[in-house]
């Protein structure tokens, strides 16, 4: 799903853009939590958490921590636009854009085709 | 590290981003509680004989209104409508970009599959109407001098509606378990291959073809018999929703439909929910595959739980039990309905309109065609999760009194007078088995 991403971004955050406008003024629930931080372990095949349900507020700050050992991808389902995430071999940390509805959220492993978590945010 | 962003409809995970959240504990007791309830205020209060009758049920339409649909240009321009947008769907198939824009995606998962059922169940027989495939067998008819209805050869009376159920199984599996359901290739090619057979089998069976095998208008016409909008001999006529929907024909096959479109409903809540993948992916075994095994099981279960609650009857001499199934079906479908508006609802109003803004831009060029690309999606539903999760069990459990009090109906009709209440107990039971088993699903996942 790389192909012509940019061209995908232009158009849909046109499309898109309103949609956040008007989620700005919720988006103050979660701000004075403290940032979920989410550890992520791959090695070779396995992954941890592996298909879980991680509790969130809507609106909160949410930081993947992912060690591995090879480079990979990461998606987050979220809408209105889906976010994806690129990480090398090693620790690294990635910021998650806060989800702005109540909802649940998938986040996958595009490299093991496994659902790591799934975000419930309330 | 930057996070790419990419379409509101994604690749992988099927089409829509974020979720709904899980119904509340409370909410799922109560809906359940709810439908056992009334099911046993049905079984003992409703009435003892029958009370529809296909043939006099329905007051007839207003004489403008039955002129109007019956109209040759009406029909016609309904026609054209679908021929119009079939004629889109091929500019966007073939020529689209495999993008995630692409309206063709939003068009199949959402429109079609959504859209079409909530508007059978409002203006009747909607894919019937528009279907491009009717317009070309009347076409060739005509030049042939034949019968539209008929074609070259009798359609097998015993095949029923078996193809169609065959077709809605070929789509669930392409929504639910092929993983590259949104890439553009593959949707092509299903839309081909179906393209292919309905304009084969039409030719070959004519119009009687469409009626049974054309998966997308057997889903919408069963449906529509949840509308008010019926027919008597020919004539439109204005029906209660239960009225109408003792009129369904108990064609073969209608379990198989019921059980596919109740099944993959179902399996498309499961599939999600933490039990399901962490058991999966813990396994070893690939996902597919595994996933492949869950929507057949749960399409196989729905059947067989129906199957043997029909057949748990005491009947009549000379009445053949193994009918009975195909007879008691047709009260599934309001079940489905509903289960279907709850587990769809927030995706088909944002989804839904989503598409509605891409397609504005069929070859994914910044273009604003009819005007739509403008639009705004209504999140209105993801912020008000209260008043979502309530509509959700409300569809349901509306779905399953009609359901009970259709069933009720069907058995005090068929069933010999000392069986009607006993044999009316194992269907219920499959009956609250469904509803509270679809409850707990949207309260699990």
């Amino acid at each position: 799903m790389r192909r012509l991403v940019a061209l995908a971004v232009t158009l849909v955050s046109a499309f898109t853009l309103s949609a956040c406008g008007s989620s700005s003024s919720s988006s103050g629930a979660g701000d004075d939590e403290p940032t979920k931080v989410i550890d992520i372990t791959f090695d070779g095949n396995d992954v941890t958490p592996n298909g879980t349900d991680i509790d969130v507020k809507v609106g909160q700050r949410i930081e993947l921590d992912v060690t591995a050992d090879k480079p990979g991808e990461i998606h987050v389902h979220s809408s209105p636009e889906e976010q994806e995430f690129e990480y090398d071999a090693g620790s690294s940390t990635l910021q998650v854009t806060p989800i702005p509805a109540p909802g649940q959220v998938v986040v996958e492993s595009h490299t093991l085709d496994k659902t790591l978590f799934t975000l419930v945010a309330r | 590290m930057t996070p790419l962003l990419i379409g509101g409809l994604l690749p992988e995970h099927g089409l829509g981003g974020a979720q709904d959240l899980p119904i509340s504990r409370g909410l799922a007791i109560t809906g359940a509680a709810i439908a056992v309830a009334v099911s046993f205020v049905v079984l003992a209060l409703a009435w003892r004989t029958p009370r529809y009758d296909a043939a006099t049920s329905g007051r007839p339409a207003p004489v403008w209104l039955s002129a109007l649909v019956d109209s040759v240009w009406w029909r016609g321009l309904l026609h054209l409508i679908g021929l119009l947008a079939l004629a889109y769907l091929i500019v966007v198939a073939v020529f689209g970009k495999d993008l995630l824009i692409n309206p063709i995606f939003g068009i199949f998962y959402v429109w079609i599959w959504v859209g079409v059922p909530i508007a059978s169940a409002l203006f009747g027989r909607v894919w019937r109407a528009l279907s491009p495939f009717r317009l070309i067998s009347t076409g060739i008819a005509r030049l042939s001098g034949g019968h539209p209805d008929e074609g070259l050869i009798t359609y097998p009376e015993r095949l029923g509606i078996w193809p169609a159920a065959l077709g809605l199984y070929g789509f669930v599996w392409m929504e639910l378990v092929y993983p590259h359901n949104v890439d553009l290739s593959p949707v092509r090619l299903w839309l081909g291959v179906y393209l292919g057979l309905m304009i084969i089998g039409g030719a070959l069976f004519g119009n009687t073809f469409y009626a049974r095998a054309d998966p997308f208008e057997v889903y919408s016409s069963l449906i529509a018999r949840l509308s008010i909008w019926g027919r008597r001999d020919g004539q439109l006529v204005l029906r209660s929703p239960l009225a109408n929907l003792d009129t369904t024909p108990a064609t073969p096959g209608l379990v198989g439909v019921i059980s596919v479109l109740f099944g993959s409903t179902a399996f498309d809540a499961f599939r999600d929910s933490t039990r399901w993948l962490t058991f999966i992916q813990g396994t070893g075994y690939s996902t597919y595959l595994q996933n492949n095994l869950g929507l057949l099981a749960f399409c196989l279960a729905v059947g067989l739980i129906f199957w043997l609650a029909c057949i748990s009857t005491g009947v009549g001499p000379e009445q053949p039990r193994r009918r009975l199934p195909d007879l008691f079906a047709f009260s599934v479908i309001p079940i489905v309905l509903g289960y279907i508006l709850a587990h769809y609802l927030s995706y088909v109003v944002e989804i839904g309109t989503q598409t509605l803004i891409l397609t504005s831009d069929p070859l994914s060029n910044g273009s604003n065609l009819f005007g739509t690309g403008t639009l705004t999606v209504p999140y209105w539903l993801s912020y008000h999760p209260t008043f979502l999760a309530t509509v959700k069990v409300l569809c349901v459990v509306a779905g399953h009194v009609l359901g009970v009090i259709a069933a009720h109906e069907r058995a005090i009709k068929l069933l010999p007078k000392k069986h009607q209440l006993t044999g009316q107990l194992p269907l219920l039971a499959a009956m609250i088995a469904f509803t509270v088993g679809g409850l707990y699903l949207l309260f699990s996942t």
